[in-house]
């Protein structure tokens, strides 16, 4: 069994009297794609900038495929391609030389034709590149930041926020490109506030509260945790009301003609409840992220 | 070693454009000050402006300072000149304290993610220092050189450049020293401003700390601390004392400030 993209144990970084992290423990397997959710200042970037040996943990242990972080920081980062949450590179480099110096930096060689299909997919051509950085937007920043994360084609990528100040049609280039370097046996280990985005790419997540996970989840399951919202529409007037209901339906709008519930679970207690009565449409709201998340971020147990 | 090349190329091509219109500059300030030297020579006016210079100024700070007024101390003038000086030392702490200004950016985020080692951080800037230093202080002697050389009669050149590869040297080590104490503060630092504002601080109070003490005797036990008080300048010109001891001193503090930026820059967090 191969060791896992990224086992952290125990992790704790204090920062004075704050504890940016607390005991943090957490496994992504390879060849997932992890979203690590967070509120801002929840410690999301402090564990990242400690996988990458950028700070120093005053306890527990982080390991990349195996590598523990801070003994071994060299060869873990030598696996690692990284998008940091602000890209701040010097105004007067082109962004060209930008992608040149990184890629220098890596122990493996960057493709020149791996590099071009990421500028073209990401919509960052050469002309572009050959400006300076001071003339960049803060989506351009971003498109090179990605490029320079992806260039290598490391078989780990941690990217805190990759879409912030992407536009839509670039961050759906990006989505693509995440299922595809899936595909090839990578692991993503990805940070961001868009829920929609966690919920479409991501297979697990993990979120930290106050330093603290406070959930580790499968995206499948959490969908089940989520209420459906379902609208009963009747071709004439019900007068019974729907008897036997599990604890999980919540009925909250009754009319003649009308049934609203919040569900969570099957739907196979509703459909026998609808059994003999003039049912006309049955609409299925689906279920959001969202609605358990926050509740998560709010500190409420769901 | 390969990446550790890029980074330093990297960083020497941001700077290089500025410090070769600098060397440049300062290579042709010398050629001025030994065509100068030459004029006031045959003018004959070197005893004169000795002449000018007060009782009260000759016991405070001594014969040296009529050194000054002589045809090799006008021709050596760049190098002690307080206006070249702090410049050069200006320089070369902003240049050590770049490293700070690279934390506060974040840019060294994107490049430690690499497998970089963090002591490569800190021989690419002294690397860098004593590639400024090699390169100014190269400029400036081959500016005396060529002035010398040119204008004036190859005896009185030759005996006028003997001491000037001394005081490139002392001045050069003593450059290196302040840049190793601004790039030990810079290894610590989170702003930029902050360490360099600490560094040039720390200059201009041993500067004049040492400067004050020529004239008050309570402060000479004081002026020791000062690295300027290992850079006399008018003796090495006078021939009355030996580089030697001064650059073993300042190459010890250069050793020990880099050594220690070394070892902050490990352990710090980024």
């Amino acid at each position: 069994m191969p060791a896992p993209a990224i086992s952290i144990r125990g992790l704790t970084k204090r920062y004075g009297r704050l504890t940016a992290v607390r005991d943090l423990a957490l496994e992504v397997n390879q060849g997932e794609i992890f979203g690590f959710l967070g509120l801002n200042g929840a410690g999301n970037t402090t564990t990242i900038r400690i996988l990458l040996d950028l700070l120093r943990p005053n306890g527990g242990t982080a390991s990349i495929m195996g590598h523990d972080c801070q003994g071994n920081g060299l060869q873990v980062r030598a696996l690692v391609g990284y998008l940091p949450g602000e890209v701040n590179f010097y105004g007067d480099m082109t962004g060209r030389e930008v992608l040149d110096l990184l890629g220098r930096l890596q122990q493996r060689p960057v493709s020149t034709e791996y590099r071009r299909e990421l500028q073209q997919r990401l919509d960052l051509p050469e002309a572009d590149l050959r400006r300076r950085l001071r003339e960049y937007s803060t989506g351009m920043k971003r498109k090179l930041g990605l490029i320079q994360a992806f260039q290598g084609d490391p078989p780990l990528l941690i990217l805190d926020e990759p879409t912030e100040g992407l536009d839509p049609l670039i961050q759906e280039s990006f989505y693509d490109l995440l299922f595809e370097v899936r595909r090839k046996g990578r692991t993503v280990f990805m940070s961001s506030h868009v829920l929609s985005e966690v919920e479409r790419v991501c297979e697990r997540i993990g979120l930290i509260r106050t330093g603290q996970l406070a959930l580790l989840a499968v995206v499948d399951d959490l969908h089940k945790m989520a209420h459906r919202k379902v609208r009963v529409t009747f071709s004439s007037d019900v007068a019974a009301r729907p008897g036997n209901l599990p604890p999980e339906y919540e009925l909250i709008d009754l009319q003649p003609r009308s049934w609203t519930l919040r569900i969570r679970g099957t739907l196979g207690p509703l459909m026998a409840a609808l059994a003999g009565l003039p049912v006309s449409d049955v609409d299925v709201a689906e279920a959001r992220l969202e609605e358990v998340l926050i509740r998560y971020y709010r500190e409420e147990k769901p | 070693m390969k990446a550790w090349f890029a980074l330093l190329a990297h960083s020497a091509r941001r700077s290089r454009m500025f410090l070769l219109v600098t060397a440049a500059l300062l290579a042709a300030f010398q050629i001025l000050l030994a065509f100068a030297a030459k004029e006031l020579l045959e003018l004959n006016t070197f005893s004169g402006l000795a002449a000018l210079v007060p009782d009260f100024m000759r016991q405070v700070f001594g014969t040296s300072l009529l050194t000054l007024m002589s045809f090799r101390g006008m021709a050596c003038l760049g190098f002690f000149h307080i206006a070249i000086v702090a410049f050069l030392v200006g320089l070369i702490i902003s240049m050590a304290t770049e490293l700070a200004g690279e934390v506060e950016t974040r840019f060294l985020d994107v490049v430690l993610a690499h497998p970089l080692a963090r002591h490569w951080i800190i021989t690419r800037t002294i690397a860098l220092l004593v590639g400024c230093v090699v390169l100014l202080l190269g400029a400036m002697m081959l500016g005396t050189w060529a002035g010398l050389h040119w204008l004036v009669a190859s005896d009185l050149a030759r005996e006028s450049f003997a001491v000037v590869p001394q005081l490139a040297l002392n001045l050069g080590i003593l450059l290196l020293s302040w840049g190793g104490l601004a790039l030990m503060l810079a290894a610590i630092a989170r702003r930029r401003n902050i360490a360099a504002a600490t560094a040039s601080l720390l200059a201009m109070a041993s500067y004049m700390i040492d400067l004050i003490s020529q004239a008050w005797k309570p402060l000479k036990p004081v002026a020791r601390y000062s690295l300027f008080h290992y850079y006399n300048s008018l003796n090495l010109i006078t021939g009355s004392r030996q580089v030697t001891h001064d650059v073993l001193i300042l190459a010890c503090v250069a050793a020990i400030a880099f050594a220690l930026s070394y070892l902050f820059f490990q352990y710090r967090d980024l």
